[in-house]
């Protein structure tokens, strides 16, 4: 049963009243659930020992050593273990059944992932089991300007609809660097340098800017109504344009794949040419070297702990990156643009205080809050705060460790994976059914 | 090693912000000293909480090392420290052995997507035995000083595994002046990979070239090593043939200063001896059980293939991989070998269970069968003790996953004599950190190879350093 409709909710207990038990009437019109005893690492207002959660309708609706208890709530005993906000991976490319990247032509801002993407995949399920709840599942880079992203909630065995997250913003995905040059450079295609790949998008979007001025001008003039209205014809529909002046009208955050910290800079000057804001860059191995920069520009980054070598532009990556640039004020998230590390960045996290010190609430903050900003939906999840979704882990062991594995993962306040379950361990049911 | 091996500025900044001020002052004393004496004083490691491995563990324990061996473990109160020791306080450290990675590719690579700074697999041929991981190793790689910073001292060295019989491995020490000096152990082992359905099965009839099916693999191998047997034969009847023609030229060499002139009928032609075949060479200890076979297959099918091969040429193997080979674990223990696992985050097949592959220790280990990790990278070798700990959340004990990178490796490679525990008498590769060796968090403060304090720096301490001012 799921999020039913209270009209719908109301004939049915209306149908089988005599058989329903008064528990269930007791809670008609509300799904109340609460965890006690848990030490809750909040990540916006640190850790609460023997703390309690109370949820209703996916809600968080209470939080602290002593809340509200509503009557006939289900109980979850977390037994003084730790709970924390569902984690949130800020690159990744899981569930789109290789359809990663149209690499056919250097500008494919049209491209919809949502229209590649496979709720049915067992990567989801996986990376669930690791804690993560959210997802932002983006285009390859092998396109400068590749497709635009789509956000989900890894209720895994729900309906295709159920995973994707309502109402999150639009994301598109740029890249730079080796990808593009060395996909496009193999065919004697253009771009195969640097130079070709910045020519490449500036061209794109200077004709974005011509298309944005045509509808622009035809707008006015309908605006304007009387003859001028009447008489005008709408410039002819191009979603390659039309995507590409959702950048320059703000309406699509600019997540950049880039490694060179120099490639970082002109990204930001070809972003203040054009107007528009980068919300992210993603990999940013040497963002060390310019971190001053990123935090002026409120450039976030979605980083490896400590990946390196795998490449030339990956060369001079440290592990001491995310710290480094989080003292300067850089908002730092640690992702796993893989299928293996998706299952356990809490333990990518972890490395953050290792390298550099950061504490237990910022490298947690690493996999949850700001990976959340970076996606858009920091107001609906990444900490455990009243009013925001009920993406909750509990996890067997100190989570920032090799040791913690989740024990519950729960979405929108269901429980989704449950260790304890035999099979798969995946699951979907509401406490208390 | 060579005093030119820590020729490199200890870095100050590495420890910044921790609490250890003392263990690092008298490091740093040691180091310059190392860069001026012969080392031949020995150093008290004391204070510490020792992880023995083979005999538990001792709080406030001191560790003696010199001339590059362990020459006394134990508790502060039973070793006496020599008067010219340099005494380390290694108060609120935890001390351990060196780890030992059961299969890397390091030396072997540089940057994964430049292919001039790749050697890791010939893939003209399935049948590539002649080909030597020691021959390829790069001493002076980047990437060494990265691994050994957290503690890892020692690893098998080993080809990728795209052809059936890609090379030999070699056993390498992450430090030496020199690649010869590194190389502890030549052709070590071999792997055999019988994982076809991971390799040569793709692509259309078009393009297949021979051996694109699993029984093509099995033909080729098979018929590799019988060619072996063939050629060993020939060899030893070539060398009888010799040793019967030597001593009969030695008999009439005998006669003849009695008989002049009989010489010359009585001399039979000198035997000619075989051609000589690199390849056919290469598998001759392993069919002698000399050396050890790295048998790798990922499926019960396949794993039973690979080992009945194996079998039928009396090979001596230990396993690897194996990771979806959960049905037949009892199988697996029943063939009492050890088992190379792995980092343990290889992807379970769709219909396995999220954590089939991270409790695979755990269940090999409830079998009796002796396990020991790898990380099979050459950039993320540092990681290698976090898998082992990760392990210990589904089921491997913690002392086992300790033993599994430490005196399992080093008895599965041959060298549990010198490597692998806190024992008088090994090898001094001992590790200083601020913690749990398993944890992902641990801070390793200070690495000794032969007793060498290592210089705690690479070129990634360096661009820290660099862009932290």
């Amino acid at each position: 049963m799921r999020l039913m409709s209270t009209s719908k909710f109301a004939l049915l207990c209306l149908c089988l009243a005599t058989a329903l038990s008064s528990a269930v009437a007791q809670s008609a019109s509300h799904h109340d659930v609460v965890i006690e005893n848990a030490t809750v690492m909040t990540v916006t207002h640190g850790n609460i020992k023997n703390g309690s959660v109370w949820i209703s309708d996916g809600k968080i609706m209470d939080v602290g050593q002593t809340i509200k208890m509503p009557y006939g709530a289900t109980v979850i005993d977390a037994g003084g273990k730790y709970l924390t906000p569902g984690i949130v991976d800020s690159h990744s490319h899981i569930a789109l059944d290789d359809d990663v990247n149209e690499a056919t032509s250097p500008i494919t801002p049209h491209m919809m992932m949502k229209d590649a993407f496979d709720y049915q995949d067992k990567a989801i399920y996986r990376a669930l089991a690791g804690g993560v709840t959210t997802s932002l599942l983006l285009h390859g880079s092998a396109n400068m300007i590749g497709g635009q992203a789509v956000v989900i909630k890894h209720k895994y065995g729900a309906s295709r609809d159920e995973l994707l997250f309502p109402n999150a913003p639009r994301s598109i995905k740029f890249a730079s660097g080796e990808n593009p040059k060395r996909v496009y450079g193999s065919r004697d295609q253009l771009p195969s340098t640097r130079m070709g790949n910045f020519a490449v998008q500036r061209q794109a979007l200077v004709e974005a800017q011509d298309y944005m001025r045509e509808w622009d001008a035809y707008n006015e003039k309908v605006k304007a109504g009387g003859k001028e209205a009447k008489d005008a014809t709408p410039p002819k529909r191009d979603l390659k344009l039309e995507a590409l002046a959702d950048i320059l009208r703000g309406k699509l955050m600019v997540q950049i794949h880039c490694y060179r910290s120099d490639e970082m800079l002109t990204e930001i000057a070809m972003a203040k040419e054009f107007g528009y804001k980068i919300r992210a860059f993603h990999h940013a191995l040497e963002a060390y070297k310019v971190a001053d920069q990123l935090a002026a520009n409120n450039i976030a980054i979605a980083t490896f702990s400590d990946w390196w070598g795998f490449k030339q532009e990956a060369w001079d990556a440290i592990p001491w990156n995310a710290t480094l640039s989080m003292r300067k004020g850089v908002r730092v998230a640690i992702k796993s643009d893989s299928e293996d590390y998706t299952r356990r960045l809490n333990q990518e996290a972890a490395k953050a205080m290792r390298y550099g010190g950061a504490t237990e609430e910022e490298a947690l903050k690493m996999i949850t809050l700001n990976a959340a900003w970076i996606v858009g939906v920091d107001d609906r999840v990444g900490s455990i705060e009243v009013g925001k979704d009920a993406d909750l882990v509990i996890w067997d062991g100190y989570p920032l460790s090799s040791y913690g594995v989740p024990e519950k993962v729960l979405i929108d306040g269901d429980v989704y994976f449950d260790r304890s379950q035999p099979g798969l361990g995946t699951t979907h049911y509401k406490e208390g059914e | 090693m060579q005093p030119s091996a820590l020729s490199c500025q200890p870095s100050v900044n590495m420890l910044r912000g921790h609490s250890c001020p003392r263990f690092l002052t008298v490091l740093l004393i040691l180091l310059l000293a190392a860069l001026s004496s012969a080392q031949d004083h020995p150093i008290a490691l004391k204070g510490g909480k020792l992880l023995t491995i083979s005999h538990g563990t001792v709080e406030n324990g001191v560790v003696l090392m010199q001339g590059g061996k362990i020459t006394a473990v134990g508790a502060a109160s039973t070793v006496t420290i020599p008067s010219d020791a340099k005494v380390i306080d290694a108060t609120g450290m935890t001390i351990y052995p060196g780890l030992i990675d059961s299969e890397t590719q390091l030396g072997l690579t540089e940057i994964s997507a430049e292919n001039m700074t790749n050697d890791l697999v010939e893939t003209s041929e399935e049948i590539m035995p002649h080909m030597h991981t020691a021959e390829a190793f790069h001493a002076e790689s980047a990437l060494i000083p990265v691994a050994r910073m957290n503690g890892i001292t020692n690893a098998v060295i080993a080809p990728d595994g795209a052809d059936t019989l890609p090379g030999q491995d070699s056993f390498i020490q992450l430090a030496g002046g020199s690649a010869p000096e590194m190389l502890l152990i030549r052709d070590n082992a071999m792997p055999l990979n019988f994982t076809g359905d991971e390799r040569r099965n793709k692509g259309g009839f078009d393009k297949r070239r021979f051996p694109s099916t699993r029984m093509g693999l099995a033909a080729q191998l098979r018929q590799a090593f019988l060619d072996a047997q063939d050629y060993k034969s020939k060899w030893s009847e070539y060398e009888r043939k010799k040793a019967e023609f030597s001593q009969n030229a030695d008999k009439s060499a005998a006669k003849g200063k009695e008989k002049a002139g009989e010489k010359e009928t009585a001399k039979k032609a000198e035997p000619t001896p075989p051609k000589r075949d690199l390849k056919l060479e290469a598998l001759i200890p392993y069919l002698d059980g000399k050396k050890s076979i790295v048998l790798a297959a990922e499926s019960p099918s396949d794993l039973q293939t690979a080992v009945s091969l194996a079998n039928e040429f009396k090979l001596k193997f230990v396993l690897n991989h194996i990771a979806h080979s959960q049905p037949v674990l009892d199988y697996v223990a029943s063939l009492k070998v050890p088992v190379i696992v792995g980092p343990i985050y290889e992807a379970p097949k769709d219909e396995e269970r999220y954590d089939t592959v991270y409790s695979l220790p755990a269940q090999l280990y409830k079998r009796g069968v002796k396990v020991v990790f790898a990380s099979y990278s050459a950039h993320g070798v540092r990681n290698l003790p976090d898998a082992a700990g990760f392990a210990t959340a589904f089921g491997l004990p913690y002392d086992e996953a300790l033993k599994a990178i430490t005196l399992n490796a080093a008895e599965v490679w041959g060298v549990a004599d010198q490597l692998g525990s806190l024992d008088v008498g090994k090898t001094a590769n001992v590790v200083v950190a601020n913690g749990d060796p398993l944890d992902v968090k641990t801070d390793v403060k200070q690495v000794f190879i032969q007793g060498q304090p290592i210089p705690m720096t690479d070129r990634q301490v360096r661009l820290r350093d660099q862009y932290s001012k």
